[in-house]
């Protein structure tokens, strides 16, 4: 709807042996989303949530599955050292998800 | 779900019977010696609520469709079983040291089946007695110990040959409304900061020994349970003050032991999950051994994690990270730890449904995990301490660093590369030292059952006629013969 933010959110694997820092970039994300004038940070326990950012520790991408995609229009998966399976540094991965977000 | 906060003011207003050098405590959640301890069981409630790995460690209830703690769940897929080995992993990395709760858990996840069991062969109604219980510890989000090993006396006797029968665990009075049992369960890990026990026969029983077929949940602080607080190496550093030479001083080093005696204890009705089927114990035992021998490829690679990383971290200080010898072991710490995760991860995938519906892992898989526990992690602590030199075992104390006329001596002569100060050595140094010198060493050994315990296991699970039979088959010996 014209004017309305679109609603995003964070969703975690599960950290248990994670080969980047989630913590860090689920840190530095809500900021990073807020200063974006059409966008909004929502908690992952709000309904109506445009998109979920389910960020995983590794490639087996545990997070990666139908009830957390479910929750969503749409969703960005980060897989360890990679953003929708495409390779991304992991210093680079909170730009390339705000990229993502951003209206092409 | 409880919060770490609220666990602690839960065991505030429990007034256990709890001992340690001689003295009674009065709040084992404000006496520095158990502090780390139940810093630890404090972390599994607060990161259940934590975004990060609120994934792992909760779940929904297959009993009420609530969202509960993960220690609290009964296994229903090998997923379940796996995520258990991750959650534990994650948490091993989180404290470096026991987190306590998966005992209990895996006792529940035992019990759970084997009262299934046990009732339809008998007619008994202990299984609905234990989804009561389980109900109430997702409720209110209990940790439970899991209490099996008795003190055992004469290991040549069983149980009822024993000279004094209170070296396992036993019924000493059938009454109307419950029992009394008397005895005692020996190293129960998390016993004094835990809300109530779960007792368990501790070894297979003949007919002789059905007063010894006994599994009952008793609250921490009913009256005749007495907690014996055990030493740990270098335990009076937490009460000395110092922190730096604890190593690891939130959250200390292994689960915090003690012995339960059981003086009498009255149980009601309500709380007895087997009285006397001595031919239940066997599958009470493998069952729990089974669920926690699954563990040990989990949270000791948590540890392990951390352990290789202040030994990679102390070699880059100490200004040896780039000695060919010393990558060379540190590849093989990790190896060592991956392999023991391998063996956790696989004993869950193999696992499958219990007749109560609930999984357990393959045991034969669970008890080569737990075997090669007894071996890695000794190594691990082998090459750590290879790796980080002799000042593991000779460092001066934080308080002679603290000191005004030697301090400058300490810290010009224990520093490393030139520009990292020595307290980051002093620290890496006394956390590699708490981690590998001592206690947590012996735990890796006997915890979950010692080394033998697990052979036993595998003769049992070998399949032995079925490996003779294929080498029968290929050297055309035996029934196999073609001539």
């Amino acid at each position: 709807m014209p004017g309305q933010k679109r609603r995003v959110s964070l969703k975690y694997c599960g950290s248990c042996n994670p080969f980047i820092d989630l913590s860090r970039i689920g840190q530095v994300l809500p900021a990073a989303i807020s200063q974006e004038t059409d966008l909004l940070f929502v908690s992952a326990a709000e309904t109506n949530i445009d998109t979920i950012i389910i960020l995983c520790g590794c490639p087996r991408a545990c997070g990666n599955k139908e009830t957390i995609r479910a929750r969503a229009l749409r969703c960005i998966v980060v897989a360890g050292e990679s953003v929708d399976a495409v390779p991304v540094a992991e210093k680079d991965i909170s730009t390339a998800i705000i990229k993502k977000l951003k209206p092409k | 779900m409880m919060c770490g906060d609220e666990y602690r003011e839960s065991l505030r207003r429990l007034k256990p019977e709890v001992y340690y050098l001689g003295e009674k405590i009065e709040s084992v959640a404000d006496h520095p010696a158990f502090i780390p301890h139940v810093n630890s069981v404090a972390l599994t409630y607060d990161l259940a609520r934590a975004p990060e790995f609120e994934e792992l460690l909760t779940t929904k209830s297959h009993l009420t469709g609530e969202k509960i703690n993960f220690f609290t769940h009964v296994h229903h897929s090998c997923h379940d079983l796996v995520r258990k080995v991750k959650s534990l992993r994650a948490l091993g990395q989180q404290t470096g040291s026991c987190f306590a709760r998966c005992v209990g858990h895996d006792a529940l996840n035992a019990i759970y089946s084997v009262t299934y069991d046990l009732d339809k062969k008998n007619g008994t109604e202990y299984h609905q007695r234990l989804v009561n219980l389980l109900k109430e510890v997702q409720a209110k989000d209990l940790f439970l110990s899991g209490a099996m090993t008795d003190p055992k006396g004469d290991r040549s006797l069983s149980p009822s040959q024993q000279k004094d029968p209170d070296q396992h665990v036993h019924i000493v009075a059938r009454k109307q409304d419950g029992i009394v049992v008397r005895g005692a369960k020996a190293h129960i890990t998390g016993a004094v900061n835990a809300h109530g026990h779960l007792v368990m026969p501790t070894t297979s029983l003949k007919e002789a020994d059905q007063d010894f077929a006994v599994c009952c949940y008793v609250p921490i602080d009913t009256p005749g349970v007495i907690h014996i607080f055990g030493r740990q190496t270098n335990d009076d550093r937490k009460c000395s003050g110092c922190l730096i030479d604890q190593g690891n001083p939130e959250y200390g080093i292994v689960g915090g032991e003690a012995l339960i005696v059981f003086e009498d204890v009255f149980v009601p009705w309500e709380q007895v999950f087997m009285c006397g089927e001595y031919d239940f114990a066997f599958d009470l035992v493998e069952r729990f051994a089974t669920a926690h021998r699954q563990n040990y490829g989990g949270c000791k690679t948590g540890l392990a994690d951390v352990l290789t990383g202040a030994t990679y971290a102390l070699a880059e200080v100490q200004g040896t990270v780039g000695a060919s010898h010393v990558r060379d072991k540190l590849v093989e710490m990790v190896h060592l730890a991956e392999t023991l995760y391998c063996c956790s991860i696989a004993c869950s995938c193999q696992g499958y449904a219990l007749p109560a519906g609930n999984f357990m892992a393959d045991p034969l898989l669970a008890n080569v995990t737990k075997l090669n526990v007894t071996r890695h992690v000794y190594e691990l602590a082998r090459l750590a301490q290879d790796i980080a030199g002799g000042m593991l075992a000779t460092m001066p104390s934080e308080s002679d660093w603290k000191n005004t006329s030697v301090g400058k001596y300490v810290d010009k002569y224990l520093k490393g590369v030139a520009d990292v100060p020595a307290e980051t050595r002093m620290r890496l140094l006394r956390l590699i030292e708490g981690m590998t010198c001592g206690t947590a060493l012996v735990e890796s050994m006997h915890g979950a059952g010692s080394p033998q315990a697990q052979k036993i296991m595998l003769m049992r699970r070998a399949n032995w006629e079925h490996k003779k039979r294929l080498a029968q088959k290929l050297s055309g010996t035996g029934e196999s013969r073609h001539d």
